[in-house]
């Protein structure tokens, strides 16, 4: 019987699996395997011997998102490399796990904790008290203190000081109206109707009106005809953030209404619909967090840049912050004074922009350094209605 | 028949068969053997080995002590596959067909026949089942789905089946229990024609006339020995039965005299439909009176399910009434039925009468749960659950190792003494009786005969509805003929004549000539009713 | 092979039971109930046990893709990471128990639903609502003492769930519609109500991020360790409280005679109708206790999009452990140890977490497979299935009862 002897040669390699590993004696292997799918190299010239642990614990999704998770978990090995150490992630996979999984490194006795978006916020803070003499990251993170120096999660005493209280955190926000400002040049240089727009995912988030904001000064700083259309998806999460179809239905709406020819979107995954309809509309689409030309590889073809945070070289530098000894903590607002923020590349559509454009885009990332532009005029970026 | 002086060497032989379980020896040195174009009946009671010594055979269990012979070869056999190739195929009781699937395609499942490597030589296997349908003398169409066919012609695809993976030693299975008396008849011919051409055939069965009719020779196995093997001419169907259940039985129980009292159970111009709409029971009326059995005589599928689940109150009444001791109880729960004094042994025992996978306890008091002394408030209470269980099992003869077992683990015939048990317990005012012996052994059908007639004696109405009309026969006071959906008759259980009852369940009595003549013709069919 | 012999009217005794039967009968019935607890387990046993070896087949594997070097201990690595992880510690004991805490009440959801002969989907549907209900109550009654505001919250919690089994259920038992197809939709209605929720009528007012009001009071206090709440206990309450249920209540008999046999039920003068919306609703009532469970005493609020597989899992354990209360408890642990040892995997062998999803779903594909792990283990002990389950099956497209 075929079945039997399949059944048999199964069996056997059990039997023989079964065998080494109760014959093997206590499989204790205590060494941490250096086993990290991208083994980080430790910098030979370091000084000292130690080799830094540094752990990673990504938002509920996957390492290979090609956007938070993905860009923080480089920074975070560029950060390793940098200073000599290694990096290790835990991929969350429950909304209830967070403080579990930052806890399983501060448990093995890793030096730097990195934990990744707005919803580890809590669970990093409390660690951070919990754990002083850890060094603990958070990206998009800016918690709600009480003076007690304990996350409020009903945001009602926000007193406390982060720096003061927990100097072992450092929370990296990113500077949204700056790479906005910049996506504003770049939509005003390349419409020909003179009519741009953006779409937000929801107008409660205070990042998304900074964004939208900026991008509006930024077109208005090339020419102050030009219009911009603005439009925010709903007040209810799940569709302003995590609905592509619904993006690209509201995007489609939009783009008919409006006859706008360049599209920002700033909507999270939603927003991957928003590009979606740019695409099909035939009109240019700009993507924002990461390099959405490589992020979403099915509207590359209409996606001529995005306003980027550098969740990459932000993280590094915090981690090698840490490693020289100048890390403080607080939120750490990360722009285009430290390279935290900027446009992507062009790619094919590079001819698109004018040496000119160009130039002026430079000019105002080089007045955000110099403290001259601001990209927050005269439009505010707090109200998202004005 | 093919004579008896065969003295080749016998084409199946198994020899000193011991198969133990633990705690259990069930089977204790059994011999058999059957020669070539032999037809050999195997008697037994439920539970008597019959079933292992066959699995044995079929590769299904092995033997711990023993040997089984083909044409003389001491032979291993350890599947059905390994059966099969070895030329043993076995009909079962049940058969193993998809409905779905043309008679062609069932019997070509497992036995592919191959024009290449990839398609099935349709034409080819056509061509061998027409020849074989043929020789054998089948009426059957290869392209009709078998879940069409009529039970009679579905064991005959099961024959088949065995003919064309060409089986020389066929095991039937109680080929008769699902058959109308003309398929028994028709089932019979197609044996013996296959025992002509030279095959072997193991009969095992229950109802002792037709193994007087059909064996060659006749085994009888008793609690995993055989007690003796013999021939049907030098034996009967009373000194069978005392060899298989190993004491005097009486095969028709003396029903004495009734005395009828007010009638418990009335029926009015009731009207049921069944589960597709369509009216099956047609204003019928009938009472049934304390201390008196009535037994309903029919040819399956004439509204007598539909009847019974009505007044069980398992189906909805689709107009007219129903009364139970004089309170009108038309459309009232299973459950008020029960507590009006109604007690239902169902007819299909496995659907409604019982949870097999449950035990004994459960079971016998799977009406009665939900009340005292099994249950106070919303707790059931085991202890009571357990003493009136041991109680019920003792009285009631039901054979179990323990009343904690599953109800699975019993054999048919013990199955339905532990529903009769429950049913028959207790204040029962009406007893509804489904088909109460259909697929037992001599014994327990005695058995279920003498309490019926012990309720009914003891004031108990009774409605009997079932398929065996010697069994109507031999119980009723009355019986009336369901016939279409109607009460066509009711006459006199001890006047009535078979013939004339036949004939009515048949025809309905309206002189429309029914094909299958109902009159069973030779005595030897018959062998219960004088 | 059930083998044609095992045709159930005639004489159907699987010597095994009878053997098993006739032991008793001489006395032997400690013996007995220990080997029928033995061939309960043993297939299971037999379903993990493969679910890890071909798991670090897949390990193995998983490092030819990543192109590093063949580590062949790294199996062991990782799974001794795993469970050093989740047994190795206080702490680690604690998290496993604490994973496994809405596990065994979830996997109760599911497991009860099968004795009835349901197959509850909706367990995570039911969770949601439960812990959306949970995350309203408590978070209204954040500032109350903490015994009401953590009662009236739990309370809240289970009938959130209640409701939410109520409504397939009832759907059931008055149109016929299956509870599989039914439950399934509602899980993505659940997703929708409770994000509409988080992010709309119950957001807290000043919060960034679409999430409830913390449950302040409401929490479950931590008794030991790290975050050993008090719904642990709630957990291992419910498992006596279930068996007691199903095995001595009156309810319970009616709910497992109308899983193992619809019509005797009936014949009993049972209401399969109305068990089967009670059964529902009561297996709501599990999976919406976890979800509250999982809010009071883990994360304090509800989040939008609220990430978890509770109710998945849940039908893991349910199947794992037979539907056994018992089983079931002891699944939620094996699973809960999984997840709770999963972070230490992660960190000590590099093994991406989804290889926890693979021998969740290998275990599940071996206790479908029954007869691959009864050939493989030469397993002879007699099938001990869930009777309730060829009901569940059965009952796919047929009337309902």
């Amino acid at each position: 019987m075929r079945t039997r002897s399949i059944g048999l040669s199964l069996f056997a390699t059990a039997a023989i699996v079964v065998a080494a590993c109760t014959g093997g004696g206590t499989p204790a292997p205590a060494t941490p395997a250096p086993v990290t799918p991208a083994p980080v190299t430790p910098a030979p010239a370091t000084p000292e011997p130690k080799v830094w642990k540094i752990g990673v614990v990504t938002d509920v999704g996957t390492l290979d998102d090609k956007n938070f998770n993905q860009f923080s978990w480089e920074g975070a090995q560029k950060g390793a490399a940098a200073i000599g150490g290694e990096a290790t992630a835990i991929v969350t996979v429950a909304s209830a796990d967070y403080d579990k999984n930052v806890q399983s490194f501060v448990d093995q006795k890793f030096d730097i904790i990195v934990t990744i978006g707005f919803a580890l916020a809590d669970a990093t803070a409390k660690a951070a008290k919990l754990n002083p003499t850890v060094q603990f990251i958070g990206v998009d993170q800016a918690p709600c203190l009480t003076g007690a120096g304990d996350p409020d999660p009903t945001f009602t005493d926000c007193s406390g000081d982060m720096a003061t209280l927990l100097p072992n955190f450092q929370g990296l926000v990113f500077a949204e109206q700056e790479p906005g400002y910049l996506a504003g040049i770049a939509a005003a240089s390349i419409t020909t109707k003179k009519v741009i727009g953006a779409i937000g995912g929801a107008a409660f988030i205070p990042p998304v009106v900074r964004y939208i904001k900026g991008y509006i000064n930024g077109a208005h700083s090339v020419d102050p005809t030009i219009q911009v259309k603005v439009a925010y998806v709903s007040d209810d999460l799940g569709k302003a953030f995590n609905d592509p179809a619904g993006g690209k239905a509201f995007a489609t709406q939009f783009i008919q209404q409006n006859g706008v020819d360049v599209l920002f979107q700033v909507a999270g995954k939603t927003g991957n619909g928003v590009l979606a309809a740019a695409c099909d509309a035939n009109i240019y689409g700009v993507g924002v967090d990461v390099d959405q030309h490589e992020s979403t590889p099915e509207t590359a073809k209409c996606t001529v840049t995005s306003a980027e945070k550098k969740l990459s070289i932000a993280v590094e530098q915090a981690i090698m912050r840490v490693g020289d000894g100048s890390a403080k903590g607080g939120i750490i607002g990360n722009d285009a004074k430290n390279d935290g923020i900027g446009l992507s590349k062009y790619y094919e559509f590079e001819s698109m922009f004018s040496s000119d454009a160009q130039a002026k885009i430079q000019a105002a990332f080089d007045g955000f350094k110099a403290g001259t532009t601001d990209p927050c005029a005269p439009a505010n970026c707090t109200d998202p209605f004005e | 028949m093919t004579g008896s002086e065969h003295v080749a060497a016998p084409a199946l032989e198994m020899r000193g068969i011991t198969k133990r379980y633990p705690g259990v020896l069930a089977n204790d040195r059994i011999d058999l053997d059957v020669r070539p174009g032999e037809i050999h009946g195997l008697l037994g009671e439920n539970g008597a080995g019959k079933s292992t010594l066959m699995n044995i055979l079929y590769g299904l269990a092995v033997p711990d002590e023993g040997a089984v012979l083909l044409d003389g070869q001491e032979v291993q056999i350890d599947s059905p596959a390994d059966a099969i190739r070895r030329g043993i195929s076995m009909v079962h009781q049940h058969f193993m067909l998809v409905p779905v699937l043309s008679v062609a395609d069932n019997i070509l499942l497992g036995e592919e026949t191959m024009a290449n490597a990839i398609f099935l030589d349709r034409t080819e296997a056509h061509r061998r089942i027409d020849e074989l349908a043929q020789r054998f003398g089948f009426e059957i169409d290869p392209e009709a789905p078998v879940g069409s066919l009529s039970v009679g012609s579905q064991q005959r695809v099961e024959i088949l089946k065995a003919l064309y993976r060409e089986a020389r030693i066929l095991v039937l299975d109680e080929p008769t229990a699902v058959l109308t008396p003309q398929e028994t008849k028709e089932i019979f011919a197609v044996l013996r024609r296959l025992a002509q051409e030279g095959h072997s055939i193991v009969f095992i069965s229950h109802k002792l006339y037709e193994v007087l009719e059909i064996a060659d020779r006749i085994t009888v196995i008793r609690r995993g020995r055989v007690v003796g093997t013999t021939t049907p001419a030098e034996t009967d169907e009373e000194q069978l039965a005392e060899m298989m259940v190993g004491r005097e039985v009486q095969l028709t129980v003396d029903r004495g005299e009734s005395s009828p009292g007010e009638a418990v159970l009335k029926v009015d111009n009731l009207v049921v439909r069944n589960e597709r709409g369509r009216e099956t029971v047609h204003r019928v009326s009938f009472e049934v009176r304390a201390g008196e059995i009535l037994g309903v005589a029919g040819v399956a599928g004439n509204g007598q399910d539909e009847l019974v689940g009505a007044i069980t109150g398992l189906r909805r009444v689709a107009s007219g009434t129903v009364t139970l001791g004089g309170s009108d109880v038309t459309g009232h729960s299973p459950r008020a039925m029960h507590e009006a004094g109604l007690a239902h042994v169902p007819g299909d025992r496995h659907r409604f009468g019982m949870v097999m996978s449950f035990p004994l306890t459960d079971n016998l008091v799977l009406t009665d749960y939900y009340r005292a002394p099994f249950a106070r408030g919303p707790v059931r209470d085991e202890a009571a659950v357990a003493e009136a269980a041991i109680g019920l099992i003792e009285r009631f003869d039901v054979r179990t190792p323990s009343p904690f077992a599953a109800g699975s683990t019993l054999s048919g015939g013990n199955q339905q003494k532990l529903v009769v048990a429950r049913e028959f317990s207790g204040d029962v005012r009406l007893l509804v009786l489904d088909q109460p012996t259909r697929g037992l052994d001599v014994g327990s059908i005695e058995f279920i005969h003498r309490q019926a007639l012990a309720k009914r004696d003891g004031g108990t109405a009774i409605l009997l509805v079932s398929a065996e009309l010697d069994e109507v026969l031999e119980l009723s006071d009355r019986i009336a003929v369901m016939y279409r959906g109607e009460i066509v008759a009711v006459v006199d259980g001890r006047t009535a004549v078979k013939e004339d009852i036949g004939l009515l369940m048949a025809t309905g009595g309206r002189d429309r000539d029914g094909s299958p003549a109902t009159g069973p013709g030779p005595a030897s069919t018959t062998g219960s009713v004088a | 092979m059930t083998g044609p012999a095992g045709e159930p009217t005639n004489q159907p005794v699987p010597p095994a039971e009878e053997a098993e039967a006739v032991e008793a009968a001489d006395g032997a019935r400690a013996a007995s109930a220990l080997r029928r607890a033995w061939a309960l387990v043993v297939v299971p046993l037999g379903a993990v046990i493969l679910a890890m070896l071909v798991g670090s087949i897949v390990i193995l594997a998983s490092q030819v893709f990543i192109g590093v070097e063949i580590d062949p201990t790294l199996p062991l690595v990782a799974y001794w990471a795993m469970i050093s992880g989740g047994l190795g510690s206080f702490n680690g004991i604690v998290e496993t128990m604490v994973q496994a805490t809405p596990l065994v009440l979830a996997g109760l959801a599911v497991g009860v639903g099968f004795k009835a002969g349901l197959f509850n989907i909706g367990a995570q549907g039911q969770f949601l609502m439960g812990a959306l209900a949970a995350a309203y109550v408590g978070g209204q009654l954040r500032d109350q003492p903490a015994l009401v505001a953590v009662s009236l919250a739990v309370a809240a919690g289970a009938f959130g769930g209640l409701v939410y089994g109520f409504i397939p259920g009832a759907l059931k038992a008055l149109t016929g519609a299956h509870e599989v197809v039914t439950t399934i939709m509602l899980n993505f209605v659940a997703i929708s109500i409770s994000s509409y929720f988080v992010s709309g009528p119950l957001r807290a007012p000043r919060s960034p991020f679409a999430q409830t009001l913390d449950v302040g009071n409401a929490e479950l206090i931590v008794l030991f360790g790290r975050n050993g709440h008090v719904g642990i206990f709630f957990a291992l309450l419910a498992v006596p409280i279930i068996w007691w249920l199903l095995w001595r209540a009156k309810l319970g008999f009616e709910i497992r005679t109308v899983g193992a046999n619809p019509d005797a039920a009936r014949f009993a003068g049972m209401r399969p109708r109305r068990l089967i919306a009670l059964t529902m609703a009561l297996c709501g009532m599990l999976a919406g206790l976890a979800g509250s469970g999982e809010i009071l005493g883990r994360v304090g609020h509800l989040t939008a999009p609220y990430a978890t597989n509770v109710g998945f899992d849940a039908i893991t354990v349910a199947l794992l452990g037979r539907a056994n209360p018992v089983g079931i408890l002891f699944s939620a642990l094996l699973l809960g140890m999984m997840k709770a040892g999963a972070g230490q995997m992660q960190i000590q062998a590099g093994i991406p977490v989804e290889i926890v999803d693979v021998i969740q779903g290998l275990i599940l594909l071996f206790l479908a497979a029954e007869i691959i792990v009864r050939r493989l283990f030469r397993i002879r002990e007699a099938r001990v299935g869930l009777e309730e389950l060829a009901t569940v099956t059965r009952s796919y497209g047929e009337r309902s009862a």
